[in-house]
């Protein structure tokens, strides 16, 4: 830059012409026909900031122009962006809420460039005191827009994902770029997301799937409802891979174990004429497997499947022994359950041990060699 | 994307250098690579009214020393006294 001191920028006439960059960039912006930006043009708007700042000793014009970064972003999403967002409501909201979000960056990007002298001179001397010119954007959207938005939002989405959940097909990629606008606006934590979105998310997730597994259990037989389990835990997974952050995952997958398979465990389970002593009696393996990978992730989930196990194993050797049967071809029989259907899990080697030694103790020992 | 750009000085003098050495100024790179961008970044030709054409030579030749230093050739840029401040000014307002 040339000590040419004739150029010197008046203050007032510099502002009034980055003032009119500005208005065309928002043009551009909002879509009106309006000529691109030319080089010089973009060159001309850096070099007015920058001869600015260098004007002043002190770092008044910097601190001027960085209040003025601020409000110009203001103004554009109190006058033009939220008029437009309040006038739409559900799916249409939600879509203009996600196309505002990315003119915002793109906006805030392109007058970020403009003013790249004050972040790299003004906002860089404060050592982290204050904001970054990309930060004062997003908090502005975050302070204007997120937060009078974000509840409402939530609800229509709410709204899309159960639609799903009933079989309907959903704008996926929408609800996905709202999911990353509850990231973004978290400014580098997952806070915002887990606590405006994805706990709400949770509470409809258990209560709908509550309300399934009551009526499942009445009208199904345990072979059935297990497949339906395993059916949509697949497609919660699969929810969560297209449009959900990772995180919420297990917490997903945790509500809807709890409630189709927790909550209705002794029903289920101890079901006379389906549940757990049944499949064992009449050899449905890939039942008892189902059983097993269902019930394995759940903290003590195994244990109650273990006990009917055993008391199965008990009862079968008993009734052999009244009728002056072998009991030990039982031990081979049972470990092909054991190894097949329940991984060789400690807890069923044990279940089958304690069984054999209960009958051992009961049935005198003559009977079993 | 072209191989060349044209930085023109103060006083119309055009020179034309890789785009790989223009883009050691992040002030330039950033005009470069702009998505939806600059009319005019097609050509490549960005004019500096305020850079003397001593100045921009010095500048095109340290972005070629740049380049070369950061491939290990470790020799010095030499300065010229009477250059410096003005050569630490366009520098800042280059971003380099």
């Amino acid at each position: 830059m040339s000590l040419n001191k004739e150029k010197t920028c008046f203050i007032l006439e510099g502002w009034s012409y980055i003032q009119k960059g500005i208005t065309k960039l928002i043009k551009i912006i909002e879509g009106e026909p309006e000529p691109p930006f030319e080089v010089t043009h973009y060159m001309k708007l850096y070099t007015t900031i920058y001869s600015m700042c260098i004007q002043s000793t002190d770092d008044d014009y910097s601190q001027q122009l960085y209040d003025k970064f601020r409000q110009v972003i203001e103004d554009y999403t109190i006058y033009q962006v939220l008029p437009s967002l309040r006038e739409k409501h559900d799916e249409y909201m939600l879509e203009e809420l996600v196309t505002r979000w990315n003119k915002h960056n793109v906006f805030v990007r392109w007058l970020a460039r403009f003013f790249n002298y004050i972040d790299r001179d003004f906002v860089c001397r404060r050592g982290g005191a204050i904001l970054t010119l990309r930060e004062v954007g997003l908090t502005c959207f975050h302070d204007l827009v997120y937060r009078e938005l974000h509840s409402t939002a939530k609800e229509a989405v709410l709204t899309l994902i159960h639609k799903e959940r009933e079989g309907e097909d959903i704008d996926r990629e929408l609800v996905k770029s709202l999911v990353d606008v509850y990231v973004k606006n978290g400014m580098g934590t997952l806070e915002t997301y887990e606590e405006d979105f994805e706990i709400f998310l949770l509470q409809d997730t258990a209560s709908y799937y509550s309300s399934k597994a009551s009526k499942w259990i009445e009208d199904d037989f345990c072979p059935d409802y297990m497949l339906k389990v395993e059916e949509y835990l697949t497609r919660e997974r699969e929810r969560v891979t297209h449009y959900l952050h990772s995180t919420t995952e297990p917490k997903i997958v945790e509500k809807v174990q709890n409630e189709l398979l927790v909550v209705v465990a002794k029903q289920l389970l101890e079901n006379e004429h389906s549940g757990c002593r049944a499949l064992l009696r009449d050899y449905k393996m890939d039942d008892l497997s189902r059983m097993y990978r269902l019930y394995h992730p759940i903290p003590q989930g195994l244990e109650p499947i273990a006990y009917l196990f055993k008391q199965h194993i008990i009862e079968e050797g008993t009734s052999l022994v009244k009728k002056n049967r072998r009991v030990n071809e039982l031990q081979d029989k049972y470990m092909v359950y054991v190894i097949k259907c329940f991984q060789n899990h400690t807890l069923f080697h044990k279940a089958s041990k304690e069984a054999f030694e209960t009958l051992r103790r009961e049935g005198g020992i003559e009977k079993l060699e | 994307m072209r191989e060349t750009v044209k930085l023109i000085s103060m006083e119309g003098f055009e020179f034309v250098i890789d785009r790989e050495a223009a883009m050691v100024s992040h002030t330039i790179r950033s005009m470069l690579t702009s998505p939806g961008g600059f009319s005019e970044s097609k050509e490549g030709v960005v004019t500096f009214p305020d850079i003397s054409t001593p100045i921009l030579e010095k500048i095109c030749q340290y972005f070629y020393w740049s380049l070369q230093y950061s491939r290990g050739k470790e020799t010095e840029f030499y300065i010229e006294p009477e250059l410096t401040l003005e050569l630490m000014m366009a520098a800042n307002y280059l971003h380099t």
